[in-house]
């Protein structure tokens, strides 16, 4: 038997040549804070030091570790923080966390290496970037990670002081969070899907009993009752044995018979005359939802649902300006196609779930973005009580919208579990997190804009055809009609569906494509108008928060000295885009403010997929009673608490935040009232003294409607549209629970970029951000968050595309190697500005930030390379050969 | 995980570090026996002649090549070719010979559940689906790219390689001319690379390494090329120009090496040079831009070789 040393200790190793030393990590050892993401050695989650050097646990083979010493992340802070692990913390170098264990191995690594080789000189931020080259963080941590390591390295962080400003960040620096992955009951069984390989196909024939045969395996089957399989991937059954091997043999074991039926595949061929029908007008309510609220009745012909045009306004007249404009030659008229890629979420946590049944409770801990709401949806489907139902979600690494609804992992863990009679584990693996999980479908937008001859904005027409796969209800033409009025505009979406994995709400769904398109063109009308084109956006764009972001922005050094298009092989050019996603929060979400035991405790079911909710509901408490947020216990993630929002549509901050403050000026009152004793005169803590000596109190506030709106221009921008947009809000409110307030929350970007003409690479230089989401509840998580939309934009415009098989749909893009997500060294310089009004009638005055901050971000990069070259990229994302290609046959370098 | 057969290759496998085969391991794809490479000293580390000709051993990580000063000074474009592949963490584990022996990228390859040329199949179903990122020279029945960065360098150097069997094998001998769909080397089954021999640098040789890829790091390259040469009298002597990325097995392009052989280090050299590029190019539908890459990388690298 051979033996390694882990965190000092001797392990064995086992015999079998396909243990992975992350195996033994993991599993044998019970350390979780190494984490599996990709499994080909890409993002760096799983990284350990053999030896003092850092390599993929992944991919090393658990014999060649042998007799070698073996350090965790868990090895790493064990004794003493490591400064790479407070400098981690106080620069708030971390969101959802997932990555933050490899990041901390590799980068305690190179600090190390770095501090006795270079003493306390600053690494710069290419030594930097080329040293955490291996790993990969999707919610974009990477500004901070950046200030991080710096200072790590320069000696800051060698005391031993630790402050952060996420209250859970020591528990992700030092691996100690606990993911739904890293749940492992005694008896817990492994759950694994058996997925359709036909695009469509009737399943004629399922026998599961060769695989219940073997020993300890259950299965159940997870096709609906038509039988028919829709896309690549589609769940067909689920097993759970002991083990993933044993799984596997389960999975081959079943028998399965075909009729195979035509198919199509993507936005293109589904549109076709003739092309095979997907959905039957039977099985329409199949079809996944790629949007955050449920969708309204819209005409649907065979593959294509649409036109929803509920937010055209004179739409006849806005194609006949068009037509006009068109016939007359009017150079002002701005037309142009624009087409958006498939953007994966790419979550580094898979989606997940461990469901375990205690007679007839079900314990489930998922990785979700709505703990509460999960539990419902299960209650109702599996006919339990709500009360026999508890989902649980202490950490959720990554969500993005993916992980918003009651998901095959959920089901199959459940069913499993009931059938097993033992708890079941499913977690995705990369290939299917990068295929069946969802995505932001791609789109083709088809834009014609008519200034008039006074330079007011006549006529706005879009037309959107989404790329939604084995789902509908995709906004992003709609989304044109809540910024820059215009006298006409035609705004139709249509849903392409075809036999594709459905798609999902992802950040600001339709946000990002419509801006792509909208505000390209907005450019485009802003040369021909010679006008700057901030000053243009200014001029027909009055919302008010929107408008202060303007001023800002045209103000900044970098607007204001802008420079002649350039010519060479390097080519600089700066671009600014505007975008903006509706305020809403969620009604009836309940939090309790209590005292326990002499501290303050906050609970409502609610989550952190990376946003930091925690430190929101700590940091506003805290300040109210002027304490530390350290000394606020936050409870979430359980969904035995007061209802709590979903994580998503930004409505987080927005929903907890009144009934939170509601709740603290009642616990102050009660506090003062049972008081025995006055606070000491002239004490400087005096809530601290009243609170430590106060009998346990407990206060539920539920969160109420909004204050009537003060200032001037600040209305829902559904009223503004008219009677479709308050129907569309109050189907809102009525069937997704959500409600839509005054205000919009905003977004301005100014974008640098420079163009390698020869080689067709863009590097983005730096990004100024300015932001309009009311008060900031916590600066620097807020600063995070805005610094992460802007890094998810960026992959976006840049890099981010699913690739297909074109016959048969089979994702090629499902690894991490292929699906290509931002590195750190790929992170500009980002300067953030909040402006913070706009939100007075709401109570706390903040509303979320997560989608309006990556809305604006693909357009600017693409206004700004129209400043380099010359040329508009109308297609993203704008990869090596799509420059080159634009490039080709202009002028030479 | 699917209900159709795996197309899973069962036959036995060497493992190094195990950096390509782990990842094919958990896939599903590979699932023959594994033979562990147990190293004799002479299989790793590099070692010198007294002509000043290095030998390294099949075994040696790549960080250890990447970081080797002697080696940098002697091999430039080796040691910058090591610096520029996959991530720190792989350098750190992964070998000269793994690099050379690693399967294909293709995404149709590393799908278990798709037939390939390379699996035993009767087709190549990127050739008629999707291949953006597949080879600009279309010189066999398969159109992945060669993965292999260190034989692209090492075939600039004029690497022989020795295997247990055999030696003086030029990286042409051990990867073949493309021909071969089924296969990404001609290893004969169960013979392993033990070492490659570096023939004595020339005085006065230079070398740089680049690849074009989207991403600033730890992408496979979309065109990868390493230059060589010595400049004597501001006139290009012993020009070796070899590129990656574009074709079933690295190339050498004689062509520009030929427009640059005796001429002046002068930019109208140069552009005529990089404009012969793509003398011989059958690009793919989807990938006429590695074309324009590795033009612009030719002129970028033999420029910056030339100053």
């Amino acid at each position: 038997m051979t033996t390694t040393t882990v965190n000092g200790r001797v392990e064995s190793l086992p015999d079998d040549p396909d243990a992975l030393l992350i195996d033994i990590v993991r599993d044998q050892l019970k350390l979780t804070g190494t984490k599996l993401v990709c499994g080909a050695g890409v993002c760096g989650a799983c990284t350990v030091l053999v030896d003092g050097a850092p390599v993929a646990s992944c991919l090393m083979p658990a014999q060649a570790a042998a007799g070698k010493a073996v350090t965790t992340v868990e090895g790493i802070g064990a004794a003493r923080l490591h400064p790479v692990q407070k400098a981690f913390m106080a620069h708030d170098a971390l969101q959802c966390g997932f990555c933050t264990p490899g990041f901390i191995v590799e980068a305690t690594a190179f600090c190390d290496q770095w501090r006795a080789t270079r003493g306390t000189a600053v690494p710069s931020r290419e030594e930097i970037g080329a040293a955490l080259s291996g790993h990969l963080c999707r919610c974009g941590a990477y500004d901070g990670i950046f200030r991080a390591v710096a200072d790590a390295c320069a000696g800051r962080f060698d005391g031993d002081h630790v402050a952060a400003p996420r209250i859970e960040a020591r528990d992700k620096v030092t691996g100690a969070a606990k993911y739904t992955v890293d749940i492992n009951h005694d008896g817990q069984l492994e759950g694994l899907i058996l997925r359709s390989r036909e695009a469509h196909a009737r399943i004629t024939a399922l026998d599961l009993a060769p695989a219940r045969a073997l020993a300890g395996v259950a299965a159940v089957s997870l096709l609906g009752d038509d039988r028919i399989v829709r896309f690549v991937g589609e769940p067909i059954a689920a097993v759970a044995a002991s083990d993933r091997k044993s799984a596997l043999a389960a999975l081959a074991a079943i028998k399965l018979a075909y009729e195979k039926l035509p198919a199509v595949v993507g936005l293109d061929a589904g549109r076709k005359d003739g092309a095979p029908v997907v959905f039957d007008k039977a099985s329409r309510k199949r079809a996944g939802n790629v949007s955050e609220a449920a969708g309204g009745p819209a005409p649907w012909k065979q593959n294509i649902r649409g036109p929803t045009a509920v937010f055209s306004t004179r739409a006849k007249k806005a194609r006949s300006w068009v037509d006009e404009a068109r016939q007359a030659n009017n150079k002002l008229l701005v037309e142009a196609t624009f087409r958006t890629a498939t953007q994966q979420h790419a979550c580094l946590e898979p989606h997940a779930a461990v469901a375990r049944f205690d007679g007839d409770r079900l314990t489930l801990h998922a990785s979700t973005q709505q703990v509460f709401h999960l539990k419902e949806q299960i209650a109702k489907r599996y006919k339990l009580d709500h009360d026999k139902v508890r989902v649980i979600a202490d950490h959720v690494g990554g969500g993005f919208g993916s992980k918003a609804s009651l998901g095959t992992e959920t089901i199959a863990a459940i069913e499993l579990a009931r059938e097993a009679k033992a708890p079941v584990r499913v977690a995705y693996d990369r290939q299917e997190e990068l295929s069946v999980a969802g995505y932001r479908p791609a789109a083709e937008l088809k834009v014609a804009l008519l200034p008039s001859e006074q330079g007011a904005l006549k006529a706005l027409s879009v037309t959107a055809h989404a790329d939604t796969g084995a789902a509908t209800n995709s906004t992003i033409a709609g989304l044109a009609r809540l910024i820059y009025p215009a006298e006409a505009k035609d705004l139709s979406d249509f849903d392409v569906i075809s036999n594709l994995p459905p798609g999902a709400a992802f950040r600001g769904p339709g946000g990002p494509p419509m801006a792509f398109a909208v505000e390209q063109s907005i450019d485009e009308a802003a040369l021909r108008l010679k006008v700057d084109p901030i000053a243009l956006r200014k001029r027909w764009d009055p919302d008010p928060n929107r408008q202060r972001l303007y001023d800002w922005a045209s103000g900044l050094d970098i607007w204001r000295n802008r420079k002649p298009q350039q010519t060479g092989r390097y080519r600089r050019g700066i671009g600014v885009a505007t975008g903006y996603w509706l305020y809403l929060w969620q009604p009836n979400v309940k939090v309790e403010v209590a005292v326990k035991g002499g501290r303050i405790v906050a609970s409502t079911a609610t989550q952190d997929i990376g946003t930091g909710t925690r430190s929101v509901l700590a940091d506003t408490i805290a300040r109210e009673f002027d304490l530390e947020p350290s000394d606020i216990d936050v409870r979430i993630g359980d969904s035995s608490l007061p209802e709590g929002p979903g994580s998503g549509g930004s409505r987080v901050t927005a929903s907890v935040m009144p009934p939170t403050l509601q709740a603290v000026r009642k616990l102050k009152a009660q506090i003062l009232e049972q008081a025995t004793r006055k606070p000491a005169p002239g004490s400087n803590a005096p809530w601290r003294e009243l609170i430590a000596r106060s009998p346990d109190i407990a206060v539920v506030e539920t969160r109420g409607e909004d204050g009537k709106n003060t200032a001037p221009g600040i209305r829902s921008p559904l009223r503004e549209v008219g009677l479709m947009g308050m129907v569309f809000g109050w189907m809102m409110r009525r069937f997704s629970n959500i409600a839509v307030g005054a205000g919009v929350p905003s977004s301005v970007q100014v974008i640098e970029v420079e163009v390698d003409t020869w080689l067709g690479h863009v590097r983005v230089l730096n990004v100024h951000t300015g932001i309009a989401v009311g008060k900031i509840a916590s600066p620097a998580l807020a600063h995070s968050q805005a610094c992460g939309a802007v890094i998810q934009g960026l992959g976006y415009a840049l890099y981010e595309a699913r690739e297909l098989d074109p016959k048969t749909g089979d994702v090629l893009t499902a690894g991490m190697e292929d699906y290509r997500i931002p590195g750190i060294a790929d992170t500009p310089e980002i300067d953030v500005h909040f402006d913070e009004a706009g939100f007075d009638h709401v109570l706390g005055n903040s509303v979320g930030i997560g989608e309006a901050s990556t809305v604006p971000t693909s357009a600017a990069v693409a206004n700004a390379i129209h400043d380099a070259i010359g040329v508009r990229l109308t297609e993203i994302p704008i990869r090596p050969d799509r420059i080159v290609a634009a490039l080709k046959g202009r002028d030479a370098a | 995980m699917s209900a159709a057969t795996a197309m899973a290759m069962s036959g036995p496998e060497f493992r190094a570090a195990g950096t390509d085969l782990s990842e094919r391991r958990r896939s599903g794809l590979s699932c023959g026996e594994v033979i562990d490479l147990t190293a004799s000293p002479d299989m790793i580390g590099i070692a010198w002649g007294t002509d000043g000709a290095a030998r390294i051993g099949a075994l040696t990580a790549i960080a250890a090549i990447a970081s080797d000063a002697r080696l940098a000074q002697a091999y430039p474009g080796i040691t910058a070719a090591a610096q520029g592949l996959a991530t720190p963490q792989i350098r750190h584990m992964a070998t000269l010979g793994g690099n050379l022996a690693q399967r294909s990228r293709c995404w149709y390859f590393r799908n278990p559940q798709i037939a390939c040329l390379k699996k035993g199949g009767s087709d190549c179903p990127a050739r008629t689906g999707n291949h953006l990122y597949h080879v600009a020279f279309d010189l066999g029945p398969c159109v992945a790219p060669h993965p292999s960065t260190m034989a692209m360098t090492l075939l600039a150097y004029d690497a022989k390689v020795t295997t247990d069997r055999r030696s003086g094998l030029s990286i042409t001998d051990l990867l073949g001319d493309g021909s071969n769909g089924a296969a990404d080397n001609l290893l004969a089954p169960g013979e392993r690379i033990e070492r490659i021999e570096l023939p004595a640098p020339l005085a006065g040789e230079r070398a740089l390494y680049k690849r074009a890829i989207s991403r600033s790091y730890a992408e496979w390259p979309l065109v990868e090329i390493c230059v060589r040469a010595v400049i004597s009298g501001g006139v290009f002597q012993q020009v070796h120009i070899t590129a990656g990325g574009i074709a079933p097995v690295p190339l050498r392009l004689v062509a520009s090496e030929a427009a640059l052989q005796g001429k002046p280090a002068d930019a109208a050299t140069i552009a005529q040079a990089a404009a012969l590029t793509t003398a011989g190019a059958k690009p793919l539908p989807m990938t006429g831009y590695k074309l324009e890459l590795l033009t612009g990388l030719v002129r970028d690298v033999v420029e910056r070789i030339a100053v």
